[in-house]
């Protein structure tokens, strides 16, 4: 491996790391006050939220732009997640549904 | 006594049965994983990395987001220094994700806490939030989810790397496995009405963010403002339904 790749990924798995183990490490040895764990409690589904919204809204460069192909996909798998609750089902209908429309659109 | 002796003090890290239902719960991110990682492994062959290199990079990183915006920066001739500032600045999210596990494993060895948080992303994270009395003080469970998605990464990069032109990693609905996860994950969250106005509020919130600001900084505020919103609205729940409860 040449040199400066090492660094580079060594680098990166550093800063990677550091806040993946910081909080887990740090938090789990202190008593959290009730208030704050209320205020953790809502933060999967907020920064699930802001992965999800952006992909239907910005197109891959970054600009803000309706993706048909991706919001006509994800709809039917919202009112599907919402019914069955399944991963395996939601992933696999999403799959066929963004193919089959790439077929249509 | 039999309990203490296990590897990770009070709590075992390897729970035979807890491991094998992580590693159950980890196939649809395995599903993503697998042509997310290939696509990784092609572009990183293009950018000039060898195979090793971009597997190393899997294994030592594993960080999707910012394993793609380094092979593009390295296929621009960018030196080592910008990437890794750049990989930081994408991964701060991981502060919040980091901090709400560590509401479940109070009190485990740094062993194993530092072997958890290393495999930690936004997939396993989210399924692990999806069900979590399977994680509360189980290590052995989100160790199996986590390594066996950390696996499939590998494989997948390697496998991209190797065999790139296989596959198109654009055709078969593949581009999206890994959003139709996260809108599935997405929607086991809302279990109460409020959750609900939580995501929409968290959903306009992140659309602005991501418009108005350059980067990621869209994810953290996001989840700092909706939260803090969540627990106004959660307070006006129980405060009118105490009033409920008190009228006669």
């Amino acid at each position: 491996m040449r040199p400066e790749i090492l660094i580079l990924i060594l680098g990166m798995a550093l800063v990677t790391f550091l806040p993946r183990f910081l909080p887990m490490a740090l938090l789990s040895r202190w008593v959290i006050p009730e208030k704050a764990k209320k205020g953790l409690e809502y933060f999967p589904i907020s920064i699930l939220s802001a992965i999800v919204f952006p992909i239907l809204f910005f197109n891959g460069e970054g600009r803000m732009e309706v993706q048909p192909h991706y919001l006509l996909s994800a709809i039917p798998v919202f009112i599907f997640a919402w019914k069955v609750r399944s991963l395996w089902g939601s992933v696999i209908l999403g799959m066929v549904i963004y193919w089959g429309l790439g077929f249509v659109l | 006594m039999e309990r203490l002796r296990g590897l990770g003090g009070p709590y075992k890290l390897m729970d035979g049965r807890e491991f094998k239902d992580g590693v159950k719960a980890a196939l649809p991110i395995v599903l993503g994983y697998l042509p997310v990682g290939m696509a990784f492994g092609v572009l990183a062959r293009n950018a000039g990395l060898t195979t090793w290199e971009a597997g190393s990079m899997s294994l030592l990183v594993y960080a999707g987001a910012s394993q793609f915006i380094a092979v593009e920066m390295i296929s621009k001739g960018m030196v080592w220094f910008p990437i890794v500032l750049t990989a930081f600045l994408i991964n701060l999210r991981h502060l919040l994700m980091s901090s709400t596990l560590s509401l479940y494993f109070n009190g485990n060895r740094i062993q194993t806490l530092g072997l958890l948080s290393a495999q930690l992303t936004d997939e396993s994270f989210a399924v692990a939030m999806s069900n979590t009395s399977k994680i509360e003080n189980r290590p052995g469970y989100l160790f199996g989810l986590q390594i066996t998605s950390h696996f499939a990464w590998i494989m997948g990069s390697v496998g991209g790397a190797l065999f790139g032109g296989l596959i198109d990693h654009k055709s078969y609905g593949i581009p999206f496995a890994l959003p139709a996860l996260f809108i599935c994950l997405l929607i086991i969250q809302v279990r109460k009405v409020h959750h609900f106005y939580i995501m929409l509020v968290a959903g306009i919130f992140s659309l602005f963010f991501k418009w108005a600001l350059p980067g990621n900084w869209y994810i953290i505020l996001t989840a700092l403002l909706a939260s803090g919103i969540g627990i106004l609205i959660n307070s006006k729940v129980q405060s009118s339904k105490a009033k409920v409860q008190n009228s006669p």
